[in-house]
């Protein structure tokens, strides 16, 4: 049966499935680690400068650039890369 | 006293809000160039200022009740304690730890205020006028204390806390001693919570407080050599702690030239060394220039250490410095001393 999922490639394929999730799963951990700092840091001077919010959500927003990169490995390893596209 | 055992690697991201929101308030304090501005106003010009800026509500609230140099001394005061509730109150954890302890020095000062206000015979109102309540000490204490008939009474109503020993140094002749006593107390204090614990906050805190020991024994020595007091009576009055304890020590009871030598070479130097010569008229203007150097330092290290206590620390003296620097100012100008002699005492980090 292994061999039979082998030969057609069902375990290649999952292990394919897999590698796309951990590539925008993990990016989206850093990112995550990346915000936590700046979004505090942002809450924090708009609490006392209410006109920062703009630059703040901005400055914010800029580890959040890392999840596309992983999203587009995970896009091309699903329907690019893949021997079953 | 409680000690809060805090873990050996504190995260930098807990600063992150904190130091966010000193940096935002560091951009409303008074700028370096208003203080030469200020000091060509007449008083109601400046409380007018100070009414566009972060002072507002405590002038507006206080201008029933008083007026001139009263209103801004009281509006200067009362900001201050309000800026440093809301540090405590928007930070948790480590930071309001670490702030906390420093704040303590209000405790000090507002102890030492309703001592002096008891020897020289203040009512408990004139007392109060001068109280800041940023510290643990809280308002309703403090007038309590205020209210107390004697200095003996006072004393006797801090018996089993930590101010104790430290307040029994009273001789009923002066306050130097006790002062002093409270003075050491403070920052001994502050070494062992924050010196017994492990994180790295709490070393860099007590890295600027090490420097700011050796500053206030700067000024002490400044002081008492060139009034030419004996090395074991300067020796009593210097602070144990600072980093540079021992050399600063070994500078007691030198004659004021030979000081003055021996301080080349200090890091603080370049600071004083165009005003500290053998003829210096007035130590003030030296300690004025110490004051902004330790200001300096504070921000300067925040620069190595971004997310830490440090920017908050930075904050905190920025704000005394500015509230010290008004408070001159005003009190300058209704005295009519000339504009000259204030600007040498204002200190411009």
């Amino acid at each position: 049966m292994v061999v039979g999922a082998i030969n057609d490639g069902g375990i290649l394929y999952g292990l394919l499935a897999v590698g796309a999730g951990l590539a925008t799963g993990l990016a989206g951990i850093g990112a995550g680690v990346g915000e936590q700092g700046i979004g505090a840091a942002v809450v924090g001077v708009v609490a006392e400068e209410p006109g920062f919010l703009g630059k703040g959500l901005f400055l914010m927003l800029l580890p959040e650039t890392l999840i596309i990169f992983g999203l587009a490995v995970s896009l091309i390893l699903m329907f690019a890369w893949t021997p079953f596209a | 006293m409680p000690v809060l055992r805090l873990p050996k690697f504190g995260k930098p991201v807990k600063y992150a809000y904190i130091t966010g929101r000193v940096r935002a308030m560091k951009t409303k304090l008074v700028p370096n160039e208003m203080y030469p501005r200020m000091l060509s106003m007449d008083i109601s010009e400046i409380a007018r200022y100070l009414e566009e800026t972060q002072y507002k509500d405590e002038i507006d609230a206080l201008s029933k009740d008083y007026s001139g140099a009263e209103l801004i001394e009281h509006a200067t005061f009362a900001n201050l304690a309000k800026t440093y509730s809301k540090l405590l109150d928007v930070s948790i954890d480590e930071p309001q730890f670490l702030i906390l302890e420093y704040l303590r020095r209000w405790d000090i000062w507002n102890i030492k205020t309703i001592l002096r206000g008891k020897f020289y015979g203040a009512s408990d109102a004139e007392v109060m006028n001068y109280i800041v309540p940023a510290g643990e000490l809280n308002l309703e204490l403090l007038e309590g204390l205020a209210k107390k008939a004697s200095i003996q009474e006072v004393i006797s109503s801090f018996e089993g806390t930590d101010f104790s020993e430290a307040l029994s140094k009273y001789d009923g002749k002066g306050l130097a001693s006790v002062e002093n006593a409270l003075d050491k107390l403070y920052y001994y204090r502050m070494e062992r919570a924050v010196g017994g614990t492990l994180s790295v906050g709490g070393g860099l805190l007590l890295k600027y407080v090490r420097r700011e020991i050796d500053i206030r024994n700067l000024i002490t020595l400044f002081r008492m050599n060139k009034a030419g007091i004996d090395a074991a009576t300067i020796q009593e009055n210097l602070i144990p702690g600072g980093k540079l304890g021992d050399e600063l020590s070994r500078l007691a009871g030198q004659s004021f030239p030979e000081f003055l030598r021996s301080l080349e070479g200090y890091p603080f130097w370049s600071s004083i060394s165009d005003i500290a010569t053998p003829n210096l008229d007035a130590v003030s203007r030296v300690e004025a220039r110490l004051r902004a150097y330790l200001v300096r330092y504070a921000w300067a290290l925040s620069n190595y250490h971004p997310l830490s206590i440090l920017p908050v620390l930075g904050y905190i003296v920025s704000k005394d410095t500015e509230v010290a620097n008004i408070r001159k100012i005003v009190r300058g100008k209704e005295a009519g001393l000339p504009p000259e002699l204030v600007e040498e005492q204002v200190v411009v980090a």
